[in-house]
């Protein structure tokens, strides 16, 4: 509580310094672009240090002792933890906030939608309403799995007890408020309108609130890359003795290969934001087409890396799905080694085939083929996942919990997003879909279905093990079936709207439309009430759920080896791996030893009771 | 046991093909698109309808298995679960199956609505007339051949073969006739060309998806931006365009 | 199954095995992904002038300035050597050195900079990708020099033996890496082209 104090006001106190001593060297006023990116940074600096950043870290860097705050209880939440079971839980809830502040950007937007002709808002603020909600969940579909379950389940899968570098995972963290501060605070110069994409010129023109867009973005992506850089380093150096490459859970595999994309593409993206600062305050021209500059090289920098993110959303979430699937219908994976070959193929691929964006962009024609190309390429290792999850469920013994009936409906959600894709990525058909509905409908699909359904299936699957309690499974499943109904009527009629002439960002559309826009608007409401009854499950279950035990699915993974929620360093004993994560219907099958105690994979458990690493 | 497993199989065959029928049914047989204006909307929605008809299967196939594992699979569980499934860890044949199988059908469609359908849309780089577009916030200009010019109107004569050179003043701006399927960006300090050969005569009246809409967000008048296409017979088009350069 | 509890192992466990290699692959790491930051903005110069050059490059302080950070490069590992064989006398030295030719050419950058706005001003597109690249390049050297000159204090106190000096190795190697940088500026902005 202390240290966010001192943070908050270090920040402002940091913003204050950077604004006016900028403001006093070059003239001008206090509100000019120049000086609130210096304010930013310094503010930003002011932040971290007041945090706890400087108390540890920076100390030893000049070789004194490092301070240490002993804090427990629920106050670790709101500090600087190196505790990277602590750190999941930070961005888990910071990203479920996030979500709900960005579904309720989508009601406004759906409400304007609702009829034909001007509504609640104007045209511009309308564009910012539509900027502040894609950006937000961008920003919670690339951090949420990653960032919660990644920190959360690493460590704990791969037998070890903390992250690699644990005081940079939680500056990792403490750098995602300041974003959230940046973007919420862009009203106060006059908003952003660019779309969560920022094309050039049009943001290098607009109010200043976008660079406020690009400082904060910029931030996020330095918290990606350092995040990939943590996890990549975590899984390489730290696995538990026996924890071969081949014996990693299948969520690990997930985590690594989006980590790859994001720790060495992000910069591509923090490049083309910086490139736009640099127009808006320092004069340069880089995408004035007038002075020689080219708006082009913008959407070329700009999905290099934003065509790779889309992975680093969904990677991630192939692994929760994955992981769900095989515990809950205990079979082992399917071809295990040929989706860690798929992930691996989908993180290289995703590199090749940004400008399937650009069809329509005026770039030249012969790179339309190839890029064409390599996009429909990257349907094959996705298909392989798709292969192995059915495969997976099929004469499984389905325990058809909350969790279970995510992840099939995420089968086909994602599968709609994924087909829908082919069609975008085919360049005669992208030449009419471009920029319409279609796409609007294609993403919410692939990330609202792939990734969102992906992050509540980790939600229902690890809750137990987070929290210690079991979520009321009944009200579990009338949210699965409430929230997955609402979402086709909400989005199957935007496929129809997007071939029959409506394009994307638009506050008003022509009358004809209006009939499939009221239905999607409904349905949106539908949809977003189903939220209130998600927060209700999860306060409800933390609250006064009954007691989960160490494993209640009776899965085989290390981390239901050990107590809900873990004990502090995670494992009691050294537990070194002898086998593979998912030996169900082979008997005696053993993934994991302890020190002293040995802990079968799945041996049948009378409910209930606690196995493994109890501290009771 | 084996009775049992062929009958998952019965199931999820029966349930492929009706989920195969229905969707083909709903595609085919329900006019999803709207009418087209042009040649490249015919090569367009080809396109379209041929993809619509490949994911069919793929998707009743999925929604099939999955229905079929929860009529088949589930069990009851009291407490925990006592009873695994069988320990199936991979089936190489099947996967190699499935992914030769994906492979192909990847590259059958980078090929046929794919290349082919490039080349197609694009047609040879040679038109009947040239129309110059100027794009600015947010409002269209358009020049056409003999110097006649009109503002937030666009006429255009049937059957023949237009090229659009494409530019803007400002800001990234999108050239996008829904009914003709064909949208190219208007980018400042560049140059981009459209080739369209328009068919039938009408005009935005007639459909509302005759009209140039911009597509890229350029801010407050972006849904705004927008003009109305006027199909004419060729010789309507001549006599129109020679009394404009006249009376200008 | 109560298990043993023996938090203090397992904190030595981590501190002692498992630090040394994951500093050096998360160095490695940060390295690759700096890299590619380079590489956006060097390819940016290349996507909007292609290989265009103004006249007025001054080609021989160019050069100068290569000369200097090639050379701080040869001290910055001597000074690695020297502590590796607890020479701190020799660190000392060399570190200083390296600091020193670090410096100058933030100082001859500075110069290069004063000229350049006059014949290439950052309203011009190669003037753009000039000030960006060398600004870029310079924030590195400067935080290099930073981290150096913590180094370097720390060594003075003597901090770091031959058996552990992870921090000069870590520093060391990012001053490889920023030179290695500018190995691959100086050719984008210099030499390919003409005018
Ligand atoms: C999680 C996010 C996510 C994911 C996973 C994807 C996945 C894919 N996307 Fe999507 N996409 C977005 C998020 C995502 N996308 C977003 C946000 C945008 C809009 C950005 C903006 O402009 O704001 C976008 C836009 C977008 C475009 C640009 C549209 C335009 O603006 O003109 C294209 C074009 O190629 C495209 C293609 C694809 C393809 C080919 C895939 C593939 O990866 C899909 C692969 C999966 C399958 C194909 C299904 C499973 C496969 C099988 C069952 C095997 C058999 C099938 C075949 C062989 C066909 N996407
Ligand atoms: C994680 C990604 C994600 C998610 C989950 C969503 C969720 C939703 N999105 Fe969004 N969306 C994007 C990512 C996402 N979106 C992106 C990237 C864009 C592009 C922006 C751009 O073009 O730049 C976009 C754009 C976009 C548009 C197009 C705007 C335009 O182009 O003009 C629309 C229009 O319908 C839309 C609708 C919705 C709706 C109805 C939801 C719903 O599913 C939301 C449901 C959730 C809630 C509602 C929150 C919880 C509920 C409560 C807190 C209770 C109170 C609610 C009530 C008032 C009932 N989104
Ligand atoms: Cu012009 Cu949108
Ligand atoms: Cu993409």
């Amino acid at each position: 509580m202390r240290q966010l104090l001192r943070a908050v006001i270090f920040g402002i106190l940091g913003y204050l310094i950077g604004a006016a001593l900028t403001w006093l060297i070059r003239g001008g006023s206090m509100g000019d672009e120049v000086c609130v990116v210096f304010g930013y940074i310094l503010g930003l600096i002011g932040w971290l240090f007041g945090i706890g950043m400087g108390d540890t870290w920076v100390r030893e860097w000049f070789g004194l002792p490092a301070r240490k705050y002993e804090v427990t209880g629920w106050k670790r939440y709101l500090g600087f933890s190196t505790d990277h079971k602590v750190i999941g839980v930070q961005y888990l809830a910071t990203f479920i906030v996030v979500l709900l502040l960005g579904g309720v950007a989508a009601m406004i937007i759906r409400f304007e939608l609702a009829q034909a002709g001007e509504g609640i808002l104007n045209a511009d603020r309308y564009n910012q309403v539509m900027s502040m909600h894609g950006i937000l969940m961008v920003a919670v579909a690339v951090a949420a799995i990653l960032g919660s379950f990644g920190n959360y389940l690493v460590p704990i899968m791969i037998g070890a007890d903390d992250m690699a570098f644990p005081r940079l995972n939680a500056v990792t963290f403490w750098l995602i408020p300041p974003v959230a501060i940046g973007l919420l605070a862009a009203p106060t110069l006059g908003s952003f309108d660019a779309g969560w994409t920022a094309y050039p010129p049009l943001s290098v023109v607009n109010n200043g609130g976008q660079i406020l867009f690009v400082l904060a973005v910029t931030t996020f992506g330095l918290s990606s890359i350092l995040g990939g850089l943590n996890v990549i380093t975590t899984i390489v150096t730290m696995r538990a003795p026996g924890m071969t490459w081949g014996r990693l859970p299948i969520f690990v595999w997930g985590a690594f290969s989006a980590s790859l994309i994001s720790l060495l593409t992000t910069q591509f993206f923090a490049a083309s934001l910086i490139l736009i600062a640099m127009d808006r305050v320092a004069g340069t021209v880089f995408f004035n087409g007038g002075a020689g500059g080219d708006p082009l090289l913008y959407q070329h920098l700009f999905w290099f890396y934003s065509h790779p993110a889309v992975y680093v959303m969904v990677l991630p979430g192939f692994g929760a799905v994955l992981e769900t699937i095989t515990h809950m219908s205990r079979k082992p994976l399917f071809a295990y080694k040929a989706v860690v070959v798929s992930f691996l193929s989908i993180a290289g691929l995703s590199v090749i085939v940004w400008a399937h964006h650009m069809f329509t962009s005026g770039m030249a024609e012969y790179l339309h083929g190839p890029f064409m190309f390599a996009s429909e390429m990257i349907s094959v290792p996705t298909g392989m996942v798709f292969l192995s999850a059915v495969a997976t469920l099929w004469r499984g013994k389905l325990w058809m919990k909350t969790p279970l009936f995510f992840a099939m409906i995420w089968i086909f959600q994602f599968l709609m997003g994924g087909v829908t894709g082919i069609f975008l990525a085919d360049v005669v058909t992208d030449v009419s879909l471009h920029d319409s509905y279609f796409v609007v409908a294609h993403f919410h699909y692939t990330i609202m279905g792939g990734m969102l359904f992906a992050f509540l299936t980790g939600i229902f699957f690890w809750f137990p093990k987070i929290t210690g309690r079991m979520i009321n499974d009944r009200l579990g499943i009338i949210f699965a079936l409430w929230l997955t109904i609402a979402f086709q009527l909400t989005f199957l009629p935007q496929f129809w709207l997007g071939t029959n002439g409506m394009n994307r960002r638009i506050a008003d559309y022509p009358e004809q439309l209006e009939g499939a826009n009221l239905m999607s608007s409904i349905s949106a409401f539908i949809l977003g009430s189903s939220f209130i009854l998600f927060v209700y499950i999860l306060l409800s279950g933390a609250i006064r759920g009954p007691k989960a035990g160490g494993n209640p699915w009776n899965a085989s993974t290390l981390e239901w080896q050990v107590s809900s929620p873990p004990p502090e360093h995670n494992f009691s004993g050294q537990p070194t791996v002898v086998g593979h994560p998912y030996g169900y219907g082979t008997a005696g099958s053993r993934h994991a030893e302890f020190a002293d105690v040995t802990v079968a994979a799945a041996p049948p458990e009378q409910p209930g009771t606690d196995q493994g690493g109890d501290h009771e | 046991m084996d009775q049992q497993r062929r009958n998952d199989w019965i199931l999820f065959g029966s349930f492929w093909a009706v989920f195969s029928v229905v969707g083909f049914y709903l595609v085919l047989g329900i006019d999803l698109l709207p009418a087209q204006w042009a040649h490249e909307a015919e090569v367009v929605d080809d396109a379209y309808i041929l993809l619509m008809g490949l994911s069919i299967p793929i998707f009743a196939g999925v929604a099939a298995a999955l229905l079929t594992s929860l009529i088949r699979f589930r069990v009851k569980v009291e407490g925990q679960p006592t009873e695994d499934g069988p320990p199936v860890h991979n089936n190489r044949n099947f996967v190699r199956l499935w992914i030769a199988s994906t492979l192909m059908l990847a590259l059958m469609i980078t090929v046929n609505p794919g290349f082919i359908g490039i080349a197609e849309l694009r047609g040879e780089p040679s038109a009947d007339i040239v129309v110059e577009v100027q794009a600015q916030r947010w409002s269209w200009k358009v020049n056409y051949e003999n110097g006649a010019e009109t503002f937030n109107q666009l006429y255009l004569p049937a059957d023949r073969r237009v090229r659009f050179d494409i530019t803007s003043l400002d800001l990234v701006h999108s050239f996008w006739i829904p009914g003709f399927r064909v949208k190219i960006d208007a980018v400042p300090g560049r140059v981009t060309h459209l080739y369209v050969t328009p068919e039938g005569v009408g005009s935005f009246e007639d459909d509302f998806n005759l009209r140039v809409q911009c597509a890229e967000i350029c801010g407050l008048g972006h849904a705004q931006m927008a003009m109305p296409v006027t199909v004419l017979e060729p010789a309507d088009f001549d006599a129109w365009v020679s009394d404009l350069a006249e009376g200008a | 199954m109560a298990m043993t509890t023996t938090p203090e192992a397992d904190h030595s466990r981590a501190a002692a095995t498992y630090r040394p290699a994951a500093n050096r692959l998360g160095l490695w790491l940060f390295l690759a992904s700096e890299t590619f930051l380079f590489a956006a903005f060097i390819s940016s110069r290349f996507v909007v002038s292609g290989t265009d050059q103004p006249e007025h490059l001054n080609q021989g302080l160019a050069l100068l300035l290569t000369l200097l950070l090639l050379l701080s490069s040869i001290s910055a590992f001597r000074a690695e050597a020297a502590m590796a064989h607890d020479n701190r006398k020799l660190f000392h030295r060399e570190m200083l050195t390296t600091i020193v030719l670090g410096l100058l050419f933030l100082v001859g950058v500075g110069v290069e900079f004063n000229e350049a706005v006059a014949d290439f001003p950052v309203g011009t597109i190669y003037g753009s990708s000039f000030f960006m690249l060398i600004g870029l390049h310079a924030f590195h050297v400067l935080t290099g020099i930073l981290a150096l000159g913590v180094v370097w204090n720390l060594g003075r106190k003597g901090h770091y033996s031959s058996q552990d000096h992870w921090p000069v190795e870590g520093v060391v190697k990012y001053w490889h890496f920023v030179d290695l940088m500018w190995v691959a500026i100086y050719p984008t902005l210099y030499l390919f082209g003409g005018s």
